[in-house]
């Protein structure tokens, strides 16, 4: 029997995968942080670089602020960043002088634990990015193995990559990564084996999706196998396409005799927290997925169809989203199938979306579609289909985006923006528009508080003042009456 | 170490106050009550109460076996003192240290190098802070030479205690004697020791105290607070930061507490408390609070932290988490204590039961309280019902801001002092600010208050 830590994804995958990432405001996080702190998770999910423009983008907060405000609040809890290779907000790939400013940055505002992964399985890359990740002063850096279901990723290749990995000073330890839910129990358990096998002493975490339903199973299958940590979601933020429920997760670990040494009151009180917000915010909560095999094909995670879902709505065209489906099956295979983890599902998807409502496939293609045909991302796991790549270079703009320059190098930058701004800044400014970065500057301080179930009197108020004064409210309900009266006297309407 | 459950060991607006920032933070609570307290606001906010003896506080509230045992027994890992009580209390420190219990507050070294007032002083020698000249008296004699060499007037304290009690100011030679005999009297009383000292009486001065918070090797300050407007030692208006004081003096205090903190390697929350010497325009140290204060609210307000967050932080062995430059000061903000005193008749304690409870809301106005209506005020405890705090961009904002608070503050079935509030808050010379310590007895004298 087994001593099993758990990491709660709940404040960036779990509001990513369900949320769309735009769930949750500084205030939001502060409120139930030091909550969160006292429950004895192993680490917090906490924030990426997709997750940091939306701070700025859709909240006008401060990211950078955000990462130190709640350091502060939660001292007992590593907070975890995720990043993808090269890249910070914006698509664009990035100076490696650019990044290391990056992570310096993450670092010095209160991240202590990083996730490398490369979405093309390119160890030299990925170690390329522990290492400039240790320099900045990480304590903790865990290298991802991105699970996929294909013939060339079979339990040799992940053992093969966890054997690379265990040899490197800058990683301390490793997971498995099944972002879309894929991993069987019965597969878990070959696969786990033979990786654990390879890492040694190093510690593995899994982190699976429940998309499809298999992620609670597995979870107990891992911790008989020797994982370390598992990663999990609190209430709402749990299920659907999120991770496995914590609490479900503990109550099931201590029922095949594991310890788990959490505070289940804490975490209650998390769980209730998130679920008094969703309700506030009408956020849907996660439900438990059923089982559904074509799934298995297309592989798209849990957050990407939730956007694509939006933007099918958006265009009133909801009712394509299977043959959407259906397109990114095929696309992926055409674009010699890249692993299903960021930016390609949303690449993949939006190509499968635009040959979907086209006129013709590929009649409209993406620059991160000619980007990455062009090998600006690295090397395709498998070439790209003949056709589709000539169809693709043909256009003038793959012309344009072959003769792109390579990416200035962060003193360059600098020359663009105002003198004498922080790094902080500069490396906001460099990735989003800078009428976005004004916006969140002007937002002014950031908010420290938010209680859900004040959320609906504040609608209120805020209705009440877009009306023209009426004279007299009153709302009525069974064992309650609010009334309104206007009133010349100041007093009383201070009253 | 992660502290899960807390006992607090205190009662009324503090206990509720605790209870609060508690629940916030997801930590369980369990309350120490007397049998008097048993349905108050607090015991019913609690996750558990404990009663720890009958309505007498020197039988629950200030027994410390009973105290110890209710922790054991509602498996609390720390113990919260509040204010008063046992707050500052060596033994029951020890006594925390002794069972493997966290006791919310200062080392029990700490603890009695402020808790005796001549300690204290000589350790604020030490750091470079001098106190009002004065020293220790065991005889007549040397009292009579002491004052001679201070000068009159002069004043008589108490080594044991505080809060005024066994306190005497002398004119002249031929009052000490008497004056001697009545405070040992006092002091022997109130805190069972009747040592004295005596000091220079400051004819015109102000109360000001300076909030530290340390971790055992980092100490802070976060800011003044003006405590001038006492009766009888008893503060009723607070303010941070304290007004109309230059800021090199105020700097100068900043420094002076920051570095008698770090001399006693500081852990936890205290005050250092000033006198003002308005005609000679310097400062005395008076003595430290190693524990939570009634005013802390108003400094809560200026700089935006939670006092009793960063209380349990500290205690938890955490390091603290902002530097000087990292507390930005914003604001003024007035503390009004709300008592169950009928103050028109020399302010006596009005228990009962009240029948009305109406608080002010809005932004930038906070009511501690433990009371609402059907609430009893036993008449065991002190009277304080609630403080009323407000917080403005700047001292006429907060001043202005107060005034209309107070006049939608209501409390029916008890006496309060609130209409006490009202009229001193309209006083033109708080308004200007900076009153000294006897402003308030001034201020009763010059008919703002009915002859009974």
């Amino acid at each position: 029997m087994a001593n099993i830590q758990l990491l709660d994804v709940s404040i960036r995958d779990g509001n990513q995968s369900l949320w769309g990432a735009m769930g949750f405001t500084t205030p939001q996080i502060l409120s139930i942080a030091p909550v969160m702190d006292r429950v004895g998770f192993r680490a917090l999910d906490f924030t990426s670089s997709t997750h940091m423009g939306v701070a700025v983008r859709t909240h006008k907060e401060n990211p950078w602020e955000r990462i130190r405000m709640a350091r502060a609040a939660m001292t007992n809890t590593p907070l975890q960043f995720i990043g993808t290779g090269l890249r910070f907000i914006s698509w664009e790939v990035q100076h490696p002088d650019f990044m290391q400013i990056v992570y310096d940055r993450l670092v010095a505002n209160g991240i202590s634990r990083f996730v490398v992964l490369d979405p093309m399985h390119d160890v030299e890359a990925l170690l390329e990015s522990a290492r400039m990740i240790r320099k900045a002063g990480a304590t903790e850096i865990i290298a991802a193995l991105t699970y996929t279901i294909s013939d060339v990723h079979d339990d040799a290749f992940y053992a093969n990559l966890a054997a690379q990995l265990s040899k490197s000073p800058h990683v301390d330890r490793a997971y498995i990564k099944d972002p879309s839910g894929l991993l069987t129990p019965e597969r878990a358990r070959t696969l786990i084996l033979a990786v654990r096998e390879q890492l040694g002493d190093m510690p593995l975490e899994l982190h699976s999706h429940c998309t499809i339903g298999l992620s609670g199973l597995s979870y107990m299958a891992a911790a008989e196998l020797g994982v370390k940590v598992l990663q999990v979601a609190c209430g709402p933020l749990a299920n659907g396409s999120s991770l496995p429920n914590a609490q479900r997760v503990v109550a099931n670990l201590r029922e095949f005799g594991h310890t788990v040494n959490i505070d289940d009151r804490a975490l209650a009180m998390v769980a209730d927290y998130f679920a008094r917000l969703a309700e506030a915010e009408n956020l849907p909560a996660g439900t438990p997925q059923e089982y559904d095999a074509s799934f298995l094909r297309h592989q798209v995670a849990g957050g990407v169809m939730t956007t694509t879902r939006r933007q099918l709505a958006e265009l009133k065209l909801e009712d394509r989203f299977p043959d959407v489906m259906r397109e990114v099956v095929q696309v992926r295979a055409e674009l010699g199938y890249p692993i299903m983890v960021t930016p390609f599902p949303q690449i993949v998807c939006t190509q499968a979306l635009y040959n979907i409502i086209g006129a013709e496939r590929y009649g409209n293609v993406s620059d991160q579609v000619i980007r990455y045909v062009l090998g600006k991302f690295g090397r395709p796991t498998t070439p790209v289909d003949a056709n589709v790549k000539d169809r693709i270079l043909s256009r003038p703009r793959a012309k344009e985006l072959a003769a792109e320059p390579p990416p200035l190098p962060p003193e360059e930058l600098r020359k663009r923006f105002k003198p004498g701004i922080s790094d902080d800044e500069l490396l906001l400014r460099a990735a989003m528009p800078a009428e976005e970065v004004d916006a969140m500057l002007a937002g002014g301080p950031t908010k420290r508080h938010y209680n859900p179930d004040m959320q609906p009197i504040f609608k209120l108020l805020r209705e009440l003042q877009k009306r023209p004064v009426a004279a007299d409210i009153v709302i009525e309900k069974p064992d309650f009456r609010f009334e309104l009266h206007s009133s010349r006297d100041r007093e009383a309407v201070n009253a | 170490m992660i502290l899960r459950r807390i006992l607090i060991a205190n009662r009324g607006e503090i206990a509720v106050r605790v209870i609060r920032t508690c629940q916030r933070l997801g930590i369980e609570t369990v309350l120490a009550a007397s049998e008097a307290d048993l349905d108050s606001m607090a015991a019913r906010l609690a996750d558990i109460t404990i009663c720890i003896g009958p309505a007498n506080s020197s039988a629950s509230y200030l027994n410390i076996e009973a105290i110890v045992a209710a922790a054991f027994a509602g498996k609390a890992d720390a113990i919260h003192p509040g204010y008063g009580f046992l707050s500052e209390n060596q033994k029951l420190a020890a006594a925390c240290d002794r069972a493997g219990i966290c006791f919310i507050g200062p080392k029990v070294e700490q603890l009695d190098a402020v808790g005796d007032k001549l300690k204290a002083r000589a350790h604020a020698a030490v750091s470079g802070l001098a106190g009002v000249p004065g020293g220790e008296i065991c005889s007549l004699d040397e009292a009579q030479r002491l004052a001679t060499q201070i000068g009159w007037p002069i004043l008589i304290k108490a080594i044991g205690g505080g809060g005024g009690r066994g306190m005497q100011q002398v004119h002249d030679a031929g009052k000490l004697a008497a004056a001697m005999e009545m405070a040992a009297t006092e002091a022997e009383a109130s805190f069972g020791d009747p040592r004295l000292y005596i000091e220079r009486f400051i004819p015109r001065g102000r109360h000001i105290e300076v909030q530290i918070l340390g971790d055992g090797e980092n100490v802070i300050h976060l800011g003044t607070r003006d405590c001038s407007i006492q009766r009888r030692y008893q503060k009723l208006v607070e303010e941070a930061p304290a007004p109309n004081i230059s800021e090199i003096l105020r700097e100068e205090m900043h420094r002076a507490a920051v570095a008698f903190a770090r001399h006693l390697d500081y852990r936890g929350l205290g005050t250092v408390e000033f006198l003002l010497d308005c005609d000679r325009d310097t400062f005395y140290f008076l003595e430290m609070n190693a524990r939570i204060q009634v005013e802390h609210p108003v400094t809560e307000a200026i700089c935006g932290l939670d006092l009793v967050e960063e209380q349990i932080a500290v205690a938890e062995g955490r390091k603290l988490q902002w530097k000087q430059d990292d507390v930005k000061f914003l604001g003024h903000a007035i503390e009004c204590r709300i008592n169950a005193e009928d103050w028109v008749h020399d302010f006596r304690p009005s228990p009962g039961t009240v029948t009305r409870a109406v608080f002010p809301v809005g932004q930038g106005i906070r009511v501690d309280t433990h009371i609402q209506a059907g609430a009893t005020v036993p008449p065991y405890y002190d009277s304080l019902l609630g403080k009323l705090i407000v917080h403005g961009a700047n001292r006429t904002e907060a001043v202005c801001k107060m005034r209309r608070a107070l006049s939608n503050f209501e409390i029916t079935g008890v006496a309060t002092n609130l209409s006490m509030h009202a009229a001193l808050i309209r006083n033109d010379e708080f308004a200007l600010g900076g009153v000294d310590t006897a402003f308030l007895h001034r201020f009763l004298q010059n008919g703002n208050r009915e002859v009974a």
